[in-house]
């Protein structure tokens, strides 16, 4: 497995953990877990940015596996 | 008028009267009330019963003394709402039996409590061991409640220093196959999205004997059928799991790569991500 589609994988199941986050957070009663959930949801989503910029990177450096 | 007749007349009259008046007379439970409450119920009872079985014989007379002792306790107790020494009074004050970790004997003897009797009653709040009490109180009531002493009280998350994810009440959606809409919308939840829940693990509403949603709104369900396994909610944990391996796997990715730049990213967001999943841990396993 290239590097690249590694780094696709853990972006999805991020992906998958960040609807589920906002699943809960829009689903709890509680107003602190409902907090805890959003800013949960906020770091996933910088980190996602920065695994979709570097994936540009990656697949500007490897061509090749373009797409994979 | 035949006897039998006004016997049956008497006796469905006070029926419906002993009701109505042990519901406003409030819900004391009949093990926890003071001997003055007792002797009141006692005496309403036999007057009840005496007035229907026609032993008294006026029904005028039976139903005077009926009022005054079930009425008269219902003025006391809105009398003593309002003041303290007729509460006291009334009730009675509590009685401190042990305080500091010693026995009053002085209380003991006032409340003519024996030593044996202190130590049953000890025992059957779970205490075995008089040296773990601090302080223990004879209530009004005849109850005795006792405070252990803080090393020798139960573990709370707060002693291991833990935080634990608030949980308020669970709300029962499901009765008997039955949608219950009103603390479904308390949950501001709805049919439709119960339904969706309930298709969603395979499930009809008439096999469901009870259903629970709780403060995060995971659904719980018992079957009438117990032969059927089902998959208890286990989301939290699996994104628990989830956001764990991603954690892992920016670690690796950060060992991995040559470029600084990328290292330096990876890195940075594993350490995010391990914050944030710290902090939700209380939420997530519980």
């Amino acid at each position: 497995m290239t590097v690249s589609s590694q780094v696709k994988q853990t972006l999805a199941s991020l992906k998958n953990t960040q609807s589920t986050l906002r699943f809960y957070s829009t689903q709890s009663q509680n107003k602190e877990a409902k907090l805890a959930y959003d800013e949960a949801l906020k770091v996933t989503k910088d980190i996602i940015k920065d695994l979709e910029n570097r994936l540009k990177t990656l697949e500007f450096e490897e061509p090749q596996y373009k797409g994979y | 008028m035949k006897d039998w007749i006004e016997i049956l007349l008497r006796s469905l009259s006070l029926f419906f009267l002993a009701l109505a008046l042990t519901r406003i007379m409030g819900k004391k439970q009949l093990t926890k009330i003071t001997p003055f409450y007792f002797i009141v119920y006692s005496v309403v009872a036999i007057l009840s019963a005496l007035i229907s079985a026609n032993i008294i014989k006026s029904l005028v007379f039976g139903f005077i003394a009926l009022a005054v002792w079930a009425l008269l306790p219902l003025v006391l107790d809105y009398m003593s709402l309002k003041s303290k020494t007729l509460h006291d009074w009334i009730h009675g004050r509590e009685t401190i039996l042990i305080k500091q970790g010693k026995i009053m004997e002085e209380n003991l003897k006032q409340v003519r409590l024996t030593g044996e009797e202190l130590l049953r009653d000890l025992r059957s709040k779970n205490v075995f061991n008089l040296a773990d009490v601090e302080f223990a109180v004879l209530e009004s009531t005849g109850e005795i409640n006792v405070l252990l002493k803080s090393d020798k009280k139960p573990v709370t998350a707060r002693d291991l220093e833990r935080k634990i994810g608030p949980q308020s009440e669970p709300q029962t959606v499901i009765l008997d196959g039955n949608i219950l809409d009103e603390p479904l919308s308390t949950m501001g939840l709805n049919r439709s999205w119960l339904n969706k829940q309930l298709e969603s693990m395979g499930l009809s509403l008439d096999n469901i004997f009870i259903g629970q949603i709780d403060s995060s709104g995971d659904l719980y369900v018992d079957l009438f059928d117990d032969c059927i396994q089902l998959p208890q909610p286990k989301v939290k944990e699996m994104l628990y799991a989830n956001l764990e391996k991603t954690q892992a796997d920016l670690l690796g990715y950060a060992l991995q790569t040559e470029d600084t730049k990328a290292k330096a990213m990876y890195s940075n967001n594993a350490d995010k991500l391990e914050k944030t999943i710290q902090k939700l841990k209380p939420y997530l396993l519980h």
